[in-house]
């Protein structure tokens, strides 16, 4: 039962994503379509890489702002070394090593200096944006060899392949956090840091990996951008970072670290892009698209402040009584390690 | 778990990757969906997709749209997102083709990165007309482009002499290095004050700067440029956002009367600076316009009454009679500059 419980975010989660099937189906006759779905699944793809990038690093109790440009200059890189003639699989190898290089730096300045990731981070952001601008210059870049945008347009029966992959990267990040070393060090530490190195775990490097991760992670999906838009340009993913938090944040991954699974952060991304697919897909004026993604943001952020409300309202006469025990009967939520590896 | 599993898991895991995308094909599905088979009048539907929406400009132009689908008596519907950037307009763009339009109007913010979605919608036998800012010319059928960037620099160039006859240093604020535009225009200004005698009064910073269409960005390159260059005379601006800013960072900082803000602007947000005299001359075209002749091409190219081919003829009604150039180019050019004279007959 209290098994159950620890799940109850994801299974309101899957509700609503039931919830946002029938709404998005009554919005539009076009929505219950298994091949347009498909379809609007791979737009998001990107948006899984940098998500998932994410994911650990908020886990941790930091934050990295700086994915979207490093999706841009990943971008930026595919596209020089594919008019350059490196065949892929170097201009992966070229990419991976570049944008682990811009990750490491965040999460040195952040792990290593503790200096606060928001600031280091949009400072990063900034940075590499201009860098992005330099490598693809004024005009942006395109005409790129096929075999770089050749996996934009492949599908296994009816799902593009990337949707395939994105679906295997969000399985490899459920067994990273949940079965590895390294997740466990994460939620320890974005639980409780002092403890954490107090008890000999080496805060610096897990820190500086999953900065690094999140920089591989965003510069591969550079690779998406390539694939699918078959250009490159200074300004690609720019404005994606707020999906990229909404997302991980509406998973149920609390914003002070610590808690949060693989599972709800997918889920979250099923339901974000069910909204947005089906609100657009009826036409639903812009503003009214980002109100509806804000309030839900605000909810999610809003709803577990709520449940630890009325449970601790309807604990108030226990606890009155078990006050001579000296017992509290109130167990921090959001800061329990166990709480969030549980998987 | 042990170290082994966790390993045979992952193992597992590849190969399940890697079987799975064994049976790749290259082939897009389609759809099983099928949109209405009947084409009366009414059911011929066009979808105006503007860089995003909420910017007057954009607003005005969709008035335009409007009016030429009441004309038309076709289903005319405005779609986008209020967010400025390629991701927003991709998703737009790519929700927009299950809809099954007939044709598509759409001012493209990154021309190469939503080329495959438009490429998707030509596939599916819907028109695609570019106005405003063109998409790569094999993703649609035809650009409407309100000036050809060449007249769009020397009409700019004439509102700075308007406002200042005797010439002196110019500065540019643009909006992004990445709008082929904008980019487009300021060479073509360099070029003609370099070249062209009757420019020759001016002299221009040679350093570009860059405001993303955002109004506090414009002004404060404006602030900058006025530190930079005490000498500066005029400020020019082609985006919409920017000229009248850098103009308001001019009256702020008390230098109006001694340098001139100008570019494209509509003509609501500059009447006061044209009013009170801190800016002699603005220019732009009417977007209404341009909106109203990209909805009556786009539903021509549906009709059949056009092919998009060069040298066919689009008339217009009202607006005129226009030529397909090369590439499916159509050139609206009819600059308007605004003065203090004739501002008050303009009310967009």
């Amino acid at each position: 039962m209290s098994r159950l419980r620890s799940y109850s975010w994801e299974l309101l989660l899957t509700v609503l994503i039931f919830a946002g099937f029938g709404w998005s189906s009554t919005l539009s006759p076009y929505f219950l379509d298994a091949v347009n779905l498909f379809g609007a699944a791979a737009f998001f793809v990107i948006f899984v890489f940098m998500v998932f990038g994410q994911f650990p690093i908020i886990v941790l109790g930091e934050i990295d702002l700086s994915l979207p440009s490093t999706l841009a200059v990943g971008a930026a890189l595919f596209a020089l070394l594919g008019l350059a003639g490196v065949p892929l699989a170097g201009a992966i190898v070229v990419v991976v090593v570049a944008t682990a290089a811009l990750g490491a730096l965040n999460g040195a300045l952040v792990s290593r200096f503790g200096l606060p990731s928001l600031a280091v981070t949009l400072g990063t952001a900034g940075a590499y944006r201009g860098l992005a601008y330099l490598l693809s210059g004024s005009a942006g870049l395109t005409g790129l060899p096929q075999s770089y945008t050749a996996l934009g347009s492949m599908w296994v029966g009816i799902i593009p392949v990337w949707v395939v992959i994105a679906i295997f990267v969000g399985v490899l990040f459920a067994g990273l956090m949940g079965f590895t070393r390294f997740g466990r060090q994460c939620y320890a530490i974005g639980s409780n840091k002092a403890a954490t190195r107090m008890a000999a775990v080496p805060v610096v490097r897990t820190g500086v990996l999953a900065y690094t991760l999140g920089g591989v992670m965003a510069g591969l999906a550079g690779l998406v951008w390539i694939s699918q838009y078959q250009s490159a340009r200074g300004d690609n993913a720019e404005g994606a970072i707020l999906f990229v938090i909404t997302a991980v944040v509406l998973g149920g991954v609390s914003i002070k670290g610590g808690s949060g699974r693989a599972l709800g952060v997918g889920l979250a991304l099923i339901l974000l892009a069910v909204l947005q697919t089906g609100m657009q897909l009826a036409n639903v004026p812009g503003t009214s698209q980002t109100l509806v993604l804000g309030s839900l943001l605000v909810v999610a952020l809003a709803l577990p402040k709520l449940g630890q409300l009325t449970r601790r309202l309807r604990r108030v006469p226990e606890a009155t009584a078990r006050r001579s025990m000296g017992g509290s009967g109130e167990s921090g939520f959001q800061t329990d390690p166990e709480q969030g590896r549980r998987s | 778990m042990t170290t082994l599993s966790r390993r045979t898991l992952l193992g597992a895991g590849v190969a399940a990757l890697a079987t799975g995308l064994a049976a790749c094909t290259t082939t897009a599905p389609t759809s099983g969906a099928t949109g209405t088979a009947d084409k009366a009048a009414s059911d011929v539907k066009i979808f105006m997709a503007p860089k995003f929406t909420g910017l007057a400009y954009f607003e005005v132009a969709r008035k335009g749209g409007e009016e030429a689908g009441k004309e038309l008596g076709i289903n005319f519907q405005y779609i986008g997102s209020d967010q400025p950037n390629a991701t927003a307009q991709i998703a737009t763009l790519t929700n927009a083709v299950p809809q099954k339009p007939n044709a598509l109007v759409v001012s493209a913010i990154d021309g190469d990165a939503v080329a495959p979605a438009l490429r998707t919608a030509r596939g599916q036998g819907i028109k695609v007309v570019t106005y405003d800012a063109d998409a790569a010319v094999d993703a649609r059928d035809l650009f409407i482009n309100q000036l050809s960037y060449e007249l769009a620099a020397t009409t700019m160039l004439d509102a700075a002499l308007l406002n200042s006859p005797s010439g002196g240093l110019v500065a540019f604020i643009s909006a992004s290095p990445t709008a082929p535009n904008h980019t487009a225009h300021v060479t073509f200004m360099k070029q003609h004050i370099d070249t062209n005698p009757k420019y020759q009064g001016f002299t221009y910073v040679d350093t570009v700067q860059f405001a993303g269409d955002d109004a506090t960005k414009s002004q404060e390159a404006a602030r900058n440029l006025m530190q930079a260059h005490p000498d500066l005379k005029v400020i020019i601006s082609s985006s919409a956002v920017s000229a009248p800013a850098a103009q308001q960072a001019i009256v702020d900082a008390g230098k109006a009367g001694q340098l001139w803000g100008t570019g494209v602007a509509l003509p609501s947000s500059v009447k006061d600076f044209i009013k009170n005299g801190s800016s002699r001359a603005f220019c732009m075209w009417d977007p209404a316009e341009l909106g109203y002749l990209a909805t009556i091409a786009a539903h021509q190219l549906v009709t059949g009454k056009i092919q998009g081919k060069e040298g066919e003829q689009i008339d217009a009604g009202k607006a005129g009679t226009f030529e397909i150039l090369k590439d499916g180019e159509v050139q609206y050019n009819k600059p308007l500059i605004f003065t203090p004279e004739n501002i008050d007959q303009y009310d967009f």
